[in-house]
């Protein structure tokens, strides 16, 4: 079990937020700024031909002897695609801050949060420039163990070509929708780019960025051989004060570039540290972020 | 500036092993990290990770290399050319003379002129040499044909001034033995002038003069002597004004630390004034006289001869007494021994005599025997039967005589020597046999129970010993032997490096002589006098006799310059040598001048420094941090 149940009653308070709303596919809990079927009236508009009669208001047509249409607030379903960052690199970190186990339990709170409001949750886990496991779309509370038994069956490996990984998941027909990318992004690409295809079929996005502690503020220093455990690549470096300092600047400002390109693009952004406990992450930041409510 | 030994930046080369050796201890820690992305973004940006940089950062690393540029910089010998006064075979002559003492402003004459000899050896080319000679009251080598300038600096370091005379014809004699067989050899003589005017001989090769010194200000003392009258001795002093004006000075007297009397003389120009003083206490003691100046202020450059003693002793003749029935040889003898006083007192026929009570220092029993004489040291001359020694039957086997050599039987010859009868006697335990015939000892002479004794076993008139030469030596001898006379002749003090002759007493197990600055050398007198020549202070000498029983007896002399050469301070133009007229030398030659040092010592500091940083971690080059940026932890 990723989370308890009492984490688990306090998701359900919670509903992803979209801002755009498209329509889904059935009626689900959440109102759609589309106009529609629903019970709950909404606006008025002409008459135009074609329009279904049964929706034409005729108390209004005897008074003011003009047509109009009664248009109602439409309730529809979201559908919510969570991609998590499978590489090695997300393999990282001891006991409650390792990173991949970390990401694994926030797929498995947004998702839990999205089963209960009724979306459509799709999940795909991005390993070597592919799509290596997933499952969905599902629904309902009913599929809660199920995500909850592919989450846990899941493990990182294999390297992070994320923008190729996004690309394939883009060409795979799929309705608008909420996407939100779980990474570290240490990776070359610049993933607001990968999902532009996304962005552009009129989906939503959101990246999570999670670093380790010490990815941060790495306790190193000395003379080190740096060994990189994703891709066997080895760097050298004399470590002292300074340039802890310098690595320190340096994350600052790509994580600010990040932040920047994402804004540019419309992809919401988040980076935390997998210090902060996961649940407080969930309930606090990411509905001060707006991605929850 | 030139490379004395340009080869040796060969060794510069070593700086590449040294970096090899470095960056091949550079061992790196491996240590896993999530991604190397971050890092190698940073250290592209800042090539931090280029070995290049990394060396530059090294703190070690450079300061190795700082040592070894700094070592082999001072082993090629960088140098550049300076004009000197001499070079290729130099002959050094270092005036190290009692005028060389004296201060010309804030420095003293000798400092002056090693100086002038450590620039001499600074500007020497390569390939020269240096002889270099001190030349004091005894002139010494310093260094024989040296091309080491370390060689020569440290032994020019060890260099000082005496407060005697120079020895300028023995200096001469050993620069001349140094320029033998070098071509083109020069001599350096580095000296205020004061050679004498003539005399000198001429040297081979160059001869080159530095002179030192610019003053003529001195006043000396330039005589002061101490004579015996019937009454109190008589003290005579002489002071001389060397200068070129009027001084007034005064003299005063002392007789230990006590002053006796005090004068002010006015002296003219090259003017010496003699003074008389009677009336002296006229104790045995050390005399002082000494010149100041009245206002309390400084005399003279010189204070060597500002200052003389002498010494007073009292006259002490042996006192020796001849108890004879009549013996003319043994009169005639004691009357014309020097320093002995005889008195004589007659036996009668039964050999009794009446012995004055007053004490002697020797008896002569002259074949009589007197039982009362229990102290005293004695001669016995046909001894009749006595106490000390048994005596047996005359005896006349002469065929052979045996002479024991001994400082007693020094230069004496019994070759023509007869004897016709002498008392056979059986010589004691502690006496020495000095002449022995078939029958028995002829002479012999030893020391028990604190006495001296002596025994001549036949009858003087029973031989023709007095008419030989060997008597009053041998006679002299034993005499000297039973009364030694005084130690030393106090009378007349020294120059500085004399010797002083010391007949050190009967029972004397040590003599220890304590100079004017209070260094003490000890003696254990063995037969024979003691030369004593550590007189190379002016002042005067305790000489310390300590007995067997442990009790010390003092005598004094007195060393004193009195050389008006070494008082003359005044700078000589030029110096004689030989028939040639040696002016002063300007520096006409090119030297060069070694700046090894330099880079040597900054070596040894970037050493010390680095072997510092060695210790301490960690070994980076300190850094600007920018305002603002947190503290690296």
């Amino acid at each position: 079990m990723l989370f308890d149940e009492t984490t688990l009653r306090k998701l359900k308070q919670l509903t992803l937020v979209a801002s755009r709303v498209r329509t889904g596919a059935i009626k689900g809990d959440r109102r759609s700024s589309r106009r529609g079927s629903s019970v709950e009236f909404a606006d008025y508009r002409d008459y135009t031909p074609g329009d279904d009669l049964r929706r034409l208001d005729w108390n209004i047509y005897a008074r003011l002897e003009r047509p109009f249409i009664k248009m109602f607030e439409e309730e529809e379903d979201l559908a919510v695609y969570i991609l998590l960052d499978g590489s090695r690199s997300m393999d990282w970190g001891e006991g409650e801050q390792h990173k991949f186990l970390y990401a694994l339990r926030l797929c498995a709170g947004l998702g839990a949060i999205a089963l209960a409001s009724g979306d459509a949750l799709s999940f795909a886990l991005l390993q070597s420039g592919g799509i290596r496991a997933g499952f969905g779309p599902m629904r309902g509370e009913a599929s809660l163990s199920r995500m909850f038994d592919v989450l846990e069956g899941l493990q990182p490996g294999g390297s992070t070509q994320l923008n190729e990984s996004l690309h394939q998941f883009a060409v795979t027909p799929r309705r608008p929708g909420l996407v939100i990318l779980i990474s570290d992004l240490l990776s070359a690409d610049q993933p607001e780019l990968g999902l532009r295809p996304l962005l552009a079929r009129g989906s939503e996005a959101a990246i999570l960025h999670l670093l380790s502690p010490d990815e941060l503020d790495p306790p190193l220093s000395g003379d080190l051989q740096l060994v990189d455990v994703e891709t066997g690549a080895q760097q050298v470096v004399s470590l002292d004060g300074r340039l802890r300092t310098l690595y320190q600047d340096r994350v600052r400002s790509w994580i600010r570039d990040t932040r920047g390109e994402c804004r540019k693009h419309g992809v919401g952004y988040v980076q935390f540290s997998t210090a902060r406990p996961w649940d407080q992450l969930v309930l606090l930041e990411l509905r001060r972020s707006g991605i929850l409510k | 500036m030139t490379f004395l030994s340009p080869s040796a930046l060969w060794l510069l080369a070593a700086a590449l092993p040294i970096i090899v050796l470095y960056m091949l201890k550079m061992r790196r820690k491996p240590v896993r990290v999530s991604s190397t992305l971050l890092w190698t973004q940073l250290l592209l940006d800042r090539e931090a990770n280029a070995p290049w940089q990394k060396l530059r950062r090294n703190l070690l690393l450079l300061l190795q290399l700082l040592i070894l540029a700094a070592l082999v910089l001072a082993a090629a010998r960088p140098a550049i050319r300076t004009p000197v006064v001499a070079s290729g075979s130099v002959i050094g002559l270092l005036d190290a003379s009692a005028s060389m003492n004296a201060v010309d402003g804030n420095r003293s004459r000798f400092d002056e002129a090693r100086q002038a000899v450590a620039s001499l050896i600074d500007g020497m080319p390569s390939g020269s040499s240096m002889t270099l000679i001190l030349v004091g009251t005894t002139p010494k080598v310093l260094a024989a044909s040296e091309s080491d300038k370390n060689a020569l600096r440290a032994a020019l370091a060890g260099a000082t001034s005496t407060q005697g005379s120079a020895d300028w014809q023995a200096a001469f004699a050993l620069a001349a033995g140094a320029a033998h067989g070098s071509q083109g050899s020069v001599t350096v003589i580095v000296s205020d002038g004061g050679l004498p005017d003539s005399g000198l001989p001429a040297l081979p090769g160059d001869v080159r003069y530095v002179p030192v010194g610019n003053l003529d200000n001195n006043i000396a003392i330039t005589a002061l002597a101490l004579r015996p009258t019937a009454g109190a001795p008589e003290l005579f002093a002489e002071v001389t004004n060397y200068s070129q004006a009027d001084r007034t000075v005064l003299l005063s007297f002392y007789l230990g630390e006590q002053l006796l009397t005090a004068y002010q003389l006015k002296l003219a120009p090259r003017e010496h004034k003699g003074l008389t003083l009677d009336q002296l206490p006229g104790a045995s003691g050390v005399y002082k006289a000494r010149i100041s100046d009245p206002h309390g202020g400084a005399l003279d450059a010189l204070s060597l001869d500002d200052t003389a003693f002498a010494v007073y002793q009292a006259s002490s003749a042996r006192r020796v007494l001849l108890i004879s029935k009549g013996n003319l040889f043994l009169e005639q003898l004691l009357a014309s021994l020097p320093g002995i006083k005889p008195f004589k007192a007659l036996a009668n026929q039964a050999g009794s005599v009446q012995i004055p009570a007053e004490p002697f220092d020797l008896y002569v029993l002259d074949g009589v025997y007197e039982d009362g004489l229990t102290r005293g040291n004695l001669l016995m001359i046909d001894p009749p039967a006595n106490p000390l020694f048994v005596v047996g039957e005359p005896f006349q086997q002469m065929s052979s005589v045996k002479v024991n050599p001994s400082d007693l039987t020094r230069y004496v010859d019994w070759g023509n020597i007869h004897v016709m009868q002498a008392e056979s006697v059986k010589p004691p335990d502690w006496a020495d046999v000095l002449v022995q015939a078939d029958g028995g000892p002829l002479v012999f002479a030893g020391e028990t129970l604190g006495r001296r004794i002596a025994a001549v076993t036949f009858d003087l008139r029973q031989s023709d010993l007095p008419l030989q030469v060997a008597y009053p030596i041998l006679f002299s001898n034993l005499i000297n032997y039973l009364v030694p006379p005084t130690p030393f002749d106090a009378t007349q003090s020294l120059r500085p490096g004399g010797s002083l002759s010391i007949v050190p007493p009967s029972g004397i197990k040590q003599i220890a002589i304590v100079s004017p600055s209070g260094q003490a050398v000890s003696y254990t007198p063995g037969v024979g006098k003691l030369v004593y020549d550590g007189t190379a202070e002016l002042g005067y000498y305790a000489v310390n006799f300590i007995a067997n029983d442990g009790s010390t007896t003092a005598d004094y002399f007195a060393v004193n310059l009195f050389d008006p050469s070494e008082s003359d301070i005044r700078p000589r133009p030029g110096i004689q040598v030989g028939r040639t007229i040696i002016n002063p030398t300007a520096s006409r030659q090119v030297g060069e001048r070694e700046l090894w040092q330099w880079p040597a010592a900054v070596g040894l500091v970037l050493l010390l420094v680095e072997w510092q940083a060695s210790h301490r971690k960690p070994l980076r080059l300190p850094s600007l941090r920018r305002k603002g940026s947190p503290s690296p932890t």
